[in-house]
This record gives structure tokens, C-alpha cells and sequence, in this order.
């Protein structure tokens, strides 16, 4: 933990709300619209903030739990990620199965909270859920396989710190196929075009804004600021892979990490507004190529003499 | 006499005393548990000082983490078990069953702290018998009867295995005590194949592992609860404990045996997982996470094996203290959860997960004890399950580190997460349909939480997992000791590197979690609570019926998964159902049998009843051995 | 250092693979292959960057008929024989990814236990291995006539590849053999694909078993 990392996490944790209205003011000028502002989050969250909330009389203490237990994981999680490019507020051996982990935590903790109101469109969600998070897992791991193999560490700090920047260039084709397979999981994990729609409007054919339902009020606000936190920690992610940072003062790397989630919320705008979501049925297809992309670079470093 | 003799004596003592106490079961039963308090707290008592000293076999660490294991889970599953079965009626004798219950736990004991084959091999059998004799408890259903004879057929399978392994390997040595077993590892020379093939078939029957799996989901789900907990939790262990015995005693094994485990505990896992989404009867889809656990633990033992293989000490010191730490983990919260399938079944009276929801309402305590045995049991932090998945894939992770094999074994990881992802969709999918919701049929009546006697052994076991996930070392540093043995490196810290990071992270959970909820309460209650009806998306009249069931909660991964796991999946208009076939039971050994049966019916046409015929049977077998020794004799 | 150019272009080769593999969309397919034509006719440029005539000749040759002609003659055939859009697999195509993942693990098993003289780069022959093996993998598991046509492709690219790799020692035969088995296959399928066609009014080859007296 240094400094750098602190401020970088308060950062990153700060401007994530935006990363959501960047992507959406991209789509909107895309499709020849103009489009909510990019701080566009920031206000819905004061507004929810500022309601009372509605509860089911069905649900029970997970329903009011989960929004909690979803933000303190993201929150968590970012803290493992080396957002300086050089140390993470906490950094152990393997603590890339507790970034795993914490957001299968929240995970579990939300689609619990779906199947708590009874309603049969948040089981409905809730089941689409679990099914491309748990598609999304093996992508997710094998991307930090490669990972590990290049740099030979273990914990993320220097996976995607500085032991990475000495051995980017040797590795780097298999880097950029890790990361674009992280940036596949980042559309599922975040729920965007292909693989969930956040603006669609039948309740029918989504999947994580209909598991979410019931929630409204701070609860809702909580889900939404953790949705946002968890694009900016893929983004990171995909950043860190494609731009080793472990060798640039903490300033010009902070600004890199930056201008690298922004350019991948333009990205995932662009997507949605160049693609179609995918049909149901062809999300595991979906997430096993980007299993596929990760696998073919674990090949790649396993050859590398 | 030890403190172990002692403890053994004491729990055979109170498995007597509802035989004893006959006709007066509340006595009988407060006999029983304080034989087994008082034995399993001595032999408690003597598991953590051998481990703390590691003394010679019998008493070493290895030794003594499994009668930890078995004593830990063994004795809240008793306590359980009396105030269970007292409410049980029209099946058979439970003083019966409480006495076989202490003879399982002593039987355990003595596979866990034999020193020799013939010792471990009676023991073995005691175990297996009087498993047995508990799953056919409830005698008058025709599957527990079935699923008993099925299980007694397989687990003799494994003992014949093992017998012919010990034999070929005592072969080579002066006597059949472990230790000369161990000293004649290196002699063996063309016996090692053998030994190796057949403790892992041996050893492997027991554990549960993919593809002799098929005898477990049968017989766990038939046994009383606690029993169930008590063979999910414990005894495929002993399965686990051979095959690292096995592992201790040769020293060295060729690659191709870790290779092997690892494979197979994917296969395990994968397909336990699976298999158990598919499933809804709550105690069979527990059994089946016992398959997926054994997966994890034997990519565990593999990883420790190929380390030991390849010379890397720190992969073989991680993957069996991995090994060792979820094979305790795994007794804990799977016995927990099958306490409360116990609990579910006796306040529903059902464990159709299809039928229950909304359990949470009428018996919140034993709801909160299942939800946090199955967030330990799908590996999340902060929790014990957690940790063990940590050491394992840490193992995995450090293979990779390295520039010569096994590298590659590092992939396995991805396996690891994706039986992860696809334990989360399981069990949010059980605690969704049997605790959340409403009530799916309203023939199901809701009973309270269990009297405190039942319910403190559960909240006991809670207790225990979220200490071991928390602070991580009070498991780890034994395993650590453990794995030292079994491995033969000594550990210069890698195992327990890092491990401050997770109770970091714990405390990091909690702390955040209880920021967040004192911050959530404040917004909230800074305006107005209402509560309402759940939103329907303007409908209005959806029934209870309306809710989504286990069944179509899990058809989007089972029918991405396909047919490549033997699921049926039937669409009706109005009901959509999962049935799961049994590849191997189903597919192999069901026909193997039923073949072996028809030619059995087949040959009973020898049987005529006439003594002429046998008669001539006599001469054909006399001539035939003639001629055999003919032949013999003429070869100089 | 950075991973020179043409393991770049390998790279990309096994990328259209598995979207060749991946996609729904028959034109996609098509359209696949035609950029793998491309990288193709990249590659010698790559591995010799002397500009000789032969090379920039071949690379021409290449990409004029990997990339366009054959391509396009392909979505005509589409568009002219109406088939329907879908690729309609015989194997799921989650399943066929998996497949084809397995195929290039499989691919750099097998390259680095055949000890193969004067290979110019290391990832040359797993790469041409894994593209034959993918192009039979669609061969097999692809019921339409055009999606065969689509393996053959791609299997004749791996061929290609494997030529390059060997090109060394046997110059201008490799290559030319290889661009004429291609005239070859497509000649033929294309005949095929027409026949069935008219005969039956569809493209379906699991129809061509009715063809039997």
C-alpha cells in the first residue's frame, strides 16, 4: 500500500459512476441523439439516495442485506487491483480467487435477494444471472492464468504491476487476447449489449434490471453505484493487460488507467450501438469464446520457451 | 491408556446405553451423549496434542487431523441425532441405530489410527458394515433398501481392491504393518503399477470419486440426517485419508498418478456439480456436492503428488494442505447443511426443493445456519470453504511458476472457478426455492425451528466455519504440519504465506458489511419504510404457482450444458421439469448387473435337481483337472 | 522485444478459426475466410521481407484468390441459391468452440514433438496443424454444402501455411500446388453445391444420401 494507491482507489471510486454515462452518451451520438449528460448517474444517485424505500412483504432480511453486501465486495475488490500500476490497498499470494470470490459474494448475495420477492420475473432474472456469471468464471480465471504465466506472480498487484511491464512486450500477444476475453466478461459481468440490454424495455427479455425489480430507494442506488464500480474494475483489468503501467510515475499512470476506462466505456457504447444482444441461448456460446480466447493464450504462454 | 483408548471406550460406553436403557429413551439417550461428549472431547483432546508434537504412526499429525475431522463432525451430528430420531416412528430400533452410530464413529477412528493392513482392512469393514446397517434404517422404503444393497455391493468392490493392493504390497515386505509397508516402497519395482492402480480404485470407490461415484446419492440420501452427515461429512474421507497414506508411505510416486487425481477431481466436480443442480430432492443434491467436493479435494491430492513427482516442494506442500483443509471444511459445512435438510424435512415433511419456499419465515435460525453453510460450501469469502479453494488453486498457481512440469496444471484453476460459479448457481438456487419465496404448495404445512438440541449443533458447526474462514491459521497451521508429513519436505513458509491477506480480507468483509448496513438503515429510515406487494410488472393475481421453481430456475445452465451430463429436460405446457439420469449408474452399471443377473437365471438351468447330472459334473470337473495336470506334468 | 509480424498474422489465422467456428451467420463465415485469405497472403511477405517478385507474387496471387475471388464467388453462390442464413451445425457451437480450442492444444502438442527442418517460426506449424484440423472440424460438423465448401477452405489454408513453413526447401511447388487444389476443391463443390441445387432444391449434404439407387 502506498500513497499513490490510496488516492488512485479514491479516485477510480469516485469518477466509476461516470464510466456508465460515458457509454450511453456514446450510443446516444452514435444513433444520432444527444443524450443524458455523462454525470447522468451521479444525479440518479442522489435522487435515490434521498427516497424512502418500498419493501415486499414477501422478502426478509436478505432482500435489505444484499445491496450491502454487493457494494462492500465491489468496494473490496478494488481495493486488490494495482489501480496506481504499482501496489494494491491489499495483496496477498493467490488473491486473485478473493477478487473471484468477493464478486461471486455479491453475486449470491443479490440473486438471492431476486428470488426473495416470490415474483417469478426476478427468479426469471435471477436464473439468467447465475447462468452467464457462472459461463463468464472460467474466462475470468483463465485470463489470470495467462497472467500468471507471464509474470510468473501470484497475487494481482504484480500481475498487473510492475513484474508485468518487464515482460509485456515478450508476451504481448497473448495479452491482448487475455485482455480482449476480459473485456468479453466485462459486457456479460456488467450486464451490456450482447449479452443483457440496460435499456431495454420488456421486462421479458432482461436479465439483470429485472432481478433488481424490487429493490428501490438507497437500496437501488447501491446496486447501481456497485454496477458502476464493477465495469470500472474490469475496466481496469483490460487496461492493465493491454498497457503495463508497473514502469510510469503514479501521475502518468493514474491519467493512463483513466483515459484507458474511458476509452473502454466509449468502447462498450460503441458495441451497443454497432450489435444486437445475443438471442438467450447463445450466451454460453458468447462466453465460451471469450474461454476460448483466454484458452488460446494460456497455450500460447505455455509454449513461450 | 491414552486419552484416545480412553475417548473410544467412553463412546462405545454410551452407544450401549439406549440399548441399556430400553425402555426408558430419554435416559438412553442422555447415556449416549455423554459417552460420546465425553469420549469424542478426549479423543478431541489427543487429536490436537499429537498434532502439536507429531508423534510416531498411530499418533501422527496425518493420523490425528482425521480423528479431529471425524470427532468434530461426529460428535454436534450425535446430539443431533438423538433429539432427530426420538421423533422418528415405524422405522427400526433407534437404540439400534444409536449404537451403530457410536460403532461407525469408533470404527472411523480405527481406520484413521491403524498401524497395520489387517487392523485398517477389520476396521474398514466395521465402517462399511455398520454404515450400511444405518442406511437401510428406514427399511421399510423400498429405495433406502435398494440404495443399501447398492451401496454394500460397491463398498465391497473398493475392500477387494484394497485387500489385493495390501497383499502385492506386503509382498515385498517382512511384515504388514505400515511401517515396513513404508520401508519396502522402494523395492517394489513392477508391484508399483498395481499398488498404485489399485488404491486408486480402492480408495476412490470410497471417496465418491467420478466414475464410482454411483453407490453415494443413493445411500446418503436414504440414511437418517445426522448419519448422512455424518457419511457425506466423514467417512468418504477415509477415502481421501488412504489415498494420502498411500501417497506418505511410497514416498515418491511416478507423475501419472497425480495427473490422474487431478483429472479425476475435475471430472468429480464438474460433473457433481452439475448433477446436483439437476437435482431436486434436497438430501440427493447434497450428496452429489459431496462428489464435487471430493473433486476439489482430489485436484488437491493430485497437485500435492505432482509436486512430490516433479521435486517442487512448495506445490506438493500447498495441494495436500489444500487437500487436508477442505477434507475438513467439507465435513464441516456439508454436515451442517445436511443437519438442516434433517430440520427442512421434518418442518415441511417433504424435501421436494419443488414444493417448499418461504421456510425462512417460520424457521429463521435454521434458514440462517443453511445459508451460511452453503455460501462456505460454494467456496465464498469470508468463509472456510474459501480458504481451502485458496491453498488449492495457490498450489496450482505456483506449478506455473515455475519453467519445467507441471506447468500446465495451472489451467486446472479455470475448472476450479467454474465449479465455483456453477456451486453459487446451486445453492442460491436451494436456499432461493426452499427458504425464499412463498410457499410452492400449499399442501406443504411449515413447521417452527427444531428445539434448541438439534438446533445448537448446527449453529455450532455455523460457528466453526466462519472461524476457520476468518482466521484462516487455526486450519492452516495444522494442515500445514500435516502435508509437511505426507509430502516428506519440511515447510519453510510457503503454505502459510499470505495468509494474513485473507483474514484481511475478512475482516474486510465484515467491516464494510456493517458500514454499509448501519449506512443503507440510516438513508432508508431518514424517509419512509413501505411495504407492499411484490411488484408483478402491473399483473395482478399471480399465484404462489407463478414463482419460479428449482426446476426452471436451473434449466438455462442445464440446457446450455446439454445432454452431455445425462439431464432430461421436459417441457410440458404448464410444468417444466429436470430429470437427472445417473450416467454411470444409469448407463453402466445398471445394465453390467442386470446382464450378470439374466446370466445367472441362465445358469440356474445346471440346476436340474437330478443326481445323475451332478454326478456328471463331478466326472467333468475330475477330468478336466486331469488333463490340466497332464499337461503340467509333461512340461519338464 | 515485440512478437515480430508474423506471429501476429498467425495469431489472427487461429483468431478466424474460432470465429469461423463461433458465428451463426453463414456469410460471416464466409466472410471469415476470406479475411484468413488475407493474412495469408500477408504471411510470406512477413517471413521474407526481401520484396523478390516471387513473394510479392505469391502474396498477390494469394490474396487475389483466397481473399476475393473465392470469397465473393461464395456469397454469390449464396445469394443465388437462396440458402438460408443460418449455419445450421450438426454440433453445438459452444460445443464446436471447445472443440476447436482442444484442436489448437492439440495442434502445439503435436508441432513440438515433429522436429520439422528450417522452420522459419515457431508458431508456424501448430498454427497450419490447428487450421487443418479446424477445416475438418467444419468439414464433419457443418450439414450445409456451402459450409463445407467454407472447411475445405480453410483446410487448404492450413495446408498453405504448412507449405510456407517448408518453403525453403521446396520452392514455387508448394505453392502452386496448393493454389490449384483449391481451384480444384471449389470446381467441384461448386458443381456440387449447384447440382443439389437444382436437383433437390436445397444445400443441405446430409440430402445427398438420397442420391443412392
Amino acid at each position: 500500500m502506498s500513497l499513490s494507491s490510496v488516492v488512485m482507489y479514491l479516485l477510480v471510486c469516485a469518477l466509476a459512476p461516470l464510466l456508465p454515462g460515458i457509454a450511453t452518451r456514446t450510443k446516444s451520438l452514435l444513433t444520432g441523439r444527444r443524450g443524458s449528460p455523462v454525470w447522468q448517474l451521479y444525479a440518479d444517485l442522489a435522487k435515490l439516495f434521498r427516497k424512502g424505500a418500498v419493501y415486499s412483504r414477501t422478502t426478509t432480511l436478505v432482500f435489505r442485506a444484499a445491496p450491502v453486501v454487493l457494494i462492500a465486495t465491489s468496494l473490496l475488490a478494488a481495493g486488490l487491483l494495482p489501480l496506481d500500476g504499482r501496489s494494491a490497498l491489499l495483496a496477498f499470494p493467490g488473491d486473485l480467487v478473493g477478487f473471484a470470490g468477493l464478486l461471486a459474494l455479491g453475486r449470491f448475495a443479490l440473486v438471492l435477494a431476486g428470488l426473495d420477492t416470490g415474483s417469478s420475473f426476478e427468479g426469471m432474472g435471477a436464473s439468467r444471472e447465475v447462468m452467464v456469471a457462472t459461463f463468464a468464471e472460467p474466462a475470468l480465471f483463465l485470463g489470470f492464468v495467462v497472467l500468471a504465466l507471464a509474470t510468473g506472480r501470484m497475487s494481482l498487484e504484480e500481475m498487473l504491476g510492475v513484474p508485468l511491464a518487464s515482460v509485456w512486450s515478450g508476451s504481448a500477444p497473448s495479452l491482448v487476447l487475455a485482455a480482449a476475453s476480459f473485456f468479453m466478461v466485462l459486457l456479460a459481468e456488467t450486464s451490456r449489449v450482447p449479452v443483457d440490454d440496460p435499456a431495454t424495455h420488456l421486462e421479458l427479455t432482461m436479465i439483470h434490471e429485472v432481478m433488481i425489480l424490487d429493490h428501490s430507494g438507497p437500496d437501488l442506488g447501491l446496486i447501481l453505484l456497485a454496477g458502476s464500480l464493477k465495469l470500472a474494475l474490469f475496466g481496469t483489468l483490460v487496461t492493465s493487460a493491454l498497457v503495463p503501467r508497473g514502469g510510469m510515475a503514479p501521475f502518468s499512470s493514474g491519467l493512463v488507467l483513466i483515459a484507458g476506462l474511458v476509452v473502454i466505456a466509449v468502447g462498450v457504447g460503441m458495441v451497443e450501438s454497432v450489435m444486437a444482444r445475443l438471442r438467450m441461448n447463445r450466451l454460453p456460446q458468447f462466453l465460451v469464446a471469450a474461454s476460448a480466447l483466454a484458452g488460446l493464450a494460456v497455450i500460447l504462454e505455455l509454449q513461450r520457451p | 491408556m491414552s486419552p484416545l483408548g480412553l475417548g473410544v471406550a467412553l463412546i462405545l460406553l454410551g452407544g450401549v446405553m439406549p440399548l441399556i436403557f430400553r425402555r426408558r429413551p430419554r435416559l438412553g439417550g442422555l447415556g449416549f451423549q455423554a459417552g460420546l461428549f465425553g469420549g469424542g472431547a478426549l479423543g478431541l483432546y489427543w487429536a490436537g496434542s499429537s498434532l502439536a508434537s507429531s508423534g510416531p504412526l498411530a499418533a501422527d499429525p496425518l493420523s490425528a487431523w482425521f480423528v479431529l475431522l471425524i470427532l468434530a463432525v461426529g460428535v454436534p451430528a450425535s446430539g443431533y441425532g438423538v433429539r432427530y430420531l426420538a421423533s422418528e416412528r415405524g422405522h427400526g430400533s433407534r437404540a439400534g441405530a444409536h449404537g451403530l452410530f457410536a460403532v461407525l464413529l469408533v470404527a472411523l477412528v480405527g481406520v484413521a489410527t491403524a498401524t497395520s493392513v489387517g487392523s485398517f482392512l477389520i476396521a474398514w469393514e466395521v465402517m462399511a458394515v455398520s454404515a450400511y446397517l444405518l442406511v437401510i434404517f428406514e427399511c421399510d422404503k423400498v429405495e433406502s433398501r435398494r440404495a443399501g444393497l447398492v451401496y454394500l455391493i460397491v463398498t465391497h468392490v473398493s475392500t477387494l481392491a484394497l485387500i489385493l493392493m495390501f497383499s502385492i504390497w506386503s509382498g515385498a515386505a517382512p511384515n504388514a504393518s505400515f511401517a515396513a509397508l513404508g520401508a519396502a516402497a522402494p523395492h517394489l519395482g513392477p508391484r508399483l503399477p498395481w499398488v498404485l492402480w489399485l488404491s486408486l480404485i480402492g480408495f476412490c470407490i470410497k471417496a465418491g470419486a467420478v466414475p464410482v461415484h454411483f453407490w453415494l446419492p443413493g445411500a446418503h440420501a436414504a440414511a437418517p440426517s445426522h448419519v448422512s452427515a455424518m457419511m457425506s461429512g466423514v467417512m468418504i474421507k477415509t477415502g481421501i485419508y488412504g489415498l494420502l497414506r498411500t501417497a506418505q508411505l511410497l514416498g515418491v510416486v511416478p507423475p501419472w498418478w497425480g495427473w490422474l487425481l487431478v483429472l479425476l477431481g475435475v471430472a468429480s466436480g464438474l460433473l457433481g456439480v452439475l448433477w446436483a443442480l439437476a437435482q431436486h430432492d434436497l438430501k440427493r443434491l447434497l450428496a452429489y456436492h459431496s462428489v464435487e467436493n471430493i473433486g476439489i479435494i482430489l485436484i488437491g491430492v493430485g497437485t500435492g503428488a505432482l509436486g512430490v513427482s516433479y521435486g517442487r516442494p512448495s506445490v506438493a506442500l500447498l495441494g495436500f494442505a489444500g487437500a487436508l483443509l477442505h477434507t475438513l471444511n467439507h465435513g464441516l459445512f456439508k454436515s451442517l447443511l445436511f443437519l438442516g435438510a434433517g430440520v427442512v424435512s421434518r418442518a415441511a415433511g417433504t424435501l421436494a426443493i419443488d414444493r417448499l419456499g418461504g421456510l425462512a419465515r417460520s424457521a429463521p435460525r435454521t434458514a440462517a445456519a443453511f445459508l451460511l453453510g452453503s455460501a462456505a460450501i460454494s467456496g465464498l469469502p469470508p468463509l472456510n470453504g474459501f480458504v481451502s479453494e485458496w491453498v488449492v488453486a495457490r498450489g496450482l498457481l505456483t506449478a506455473a511458476g515455475g519453467q519445467a512440469s507441471p506447468r500446465g496444471a495451472v489451467v486446472v484453476i479455470a475448472g476450479l472457478g467454474l465449479i465455483g460459479g456453477l456451486a453459487v448457481a446451486c445453492f442460491t438456487k436451494v436456499n432461493g426455492t426452499i427458504f425464499l419465496g412463498h410457499p410452492r404448495d400449499g399442501a406443504v404445512r411449515y413447521g417452527p425451528d427444531p428445539e434448541p438440541g438439534m438446533l445448537a449443533p448446527m449453529l455450532a458447526l455455523a460457528a466453526a466455519c466462519v472461524l476457520l474462514g476468518a482466521l484462516p491459521m487455526l486450519g492452516v497451521v495444522p494442515a500445514t504440519k500435516v502435508a509437511e508429513l505426507v509430502s516428506g519436505y519440511p515447510d519453510s513458509g510457503v503454505v502459510g504465506s499470505g495468509i494474513e491477506g485473507v483474514t484481511r480480507l475478512a475482516i474486510g468483509v465484515l467491516a464494510l458489511g456493517i458500514i454499509g448496513w448501519a449506512f443503507s438503515r440510516w438513508l432508508v429510515r431518514r424517509q419512509s419504510v413501505a411495504e407492499a406487494a411484490t411488484w408483478a410488472c402491473g399483473a395482478v393475481g399471480l399465484t404462489a404457482r407463478a414463482q419460479y421453481t428449482a426446476s426452471s430456475y436451473a434449466d438455462p445452465l442445464l440446457t446450455a450444458v446439454g445432454p452431455a451430463t445425462g439431464l432430461r429436460i421436459v417441457r410440458q405446457p404448464r410444468a417444466l421439469s429436470t430429470h437427472p439420469t445417473d450416467v454411470v449408474l444409469d448407463g453402466i452399471a445398471r445394465p453390467i448387473w442386470n446382464r450378470v443377473l439374466s446370466l445367472g437365471s441362465r445358469a440356474r438351468m445346471l440346476q436340474t435337481g437330478r443326481l445323475r447330472w451332478y454326478l456328471l459334473y463331478v466326472v467333468l470337473t475330475v477330468s478336466a483337472l486331469l488333463v490340466y495336470l497332464g499337461t503340467k506334468v509333461r512340461q519338464p | 522485444m515485440i512478437a515480430p509480424i508474423h506471429d501476429l498474422l498467425l495469431l489472427l489465422v487461429i483468431l478466424t478459426n474460432f470465429w469461423v467456428l463461433g458465428t451463426t451467420r453463414l456469410s460471416a463465415t464466409v466472410r471469415a475466410t476470406a479475411i484468413q485469405g488475407l493474412l495469408l497472403g500477408l504471411l510470406p511477405v512477413a517471413l521474407h521481407p526481401g520484396w523478390t517478385a516471387h513473394t510479392i507474387g505469391l502474396a498477390v496471387g494469394t490474396i487475389v484468390v483466397k481473399a476475393i475471388v473465392l470469397p465473393a464467388f461464395l456469397l454469390w453462390a449464396t445469394r443465388e441459391a437462396a440458402v438460408r442464413r443460418e449455419v445450421e451445425p450438426l454440433v453445438g457451437f459452444s460445443a464446436s468452440l471447445m472443440l476447436g480450442a482442444v484442436a489448437v492444444a492439440l495442434a502445439f502438442a503435436i508441432a513440438t514433438r515433429l522436429a520439422l527442418p528450417d522452420v522459419p517460426t515457431r508458431l508456424l506449424v501448430p498454427v497450419a496443424l490447428a487450421t487443418v484440423m479446424v477445416g475438418l472440424l467444419v468439414l464433419t460438423t457443418r450439414s450445409k454444402a456451402l459450409s463445407q465448401v467454407v472447411g475445405y477452405l480453410i483446410l487448404e489454408n492450413g495446408i498453405y501455411v504448412f507449405g510456407l513453413s517448408q518453403a525453403e526447401r521446396v520452392p514455387f511447388l508448394v505453392e502452386v500446388g496448393v493454389l490449384l487444389d483449391i481451384f480444384v476443391g471449389v470446381f467441384i463443390m461448386g458443381i456440387v453445391v449447384f447440382h443439389i441445387n437444382r436437383e433437390f432444391d436445397s444445400l443441405d449434404s446430409a440430402r445427398l444420401t438420397e442420391l443412392k439407387d
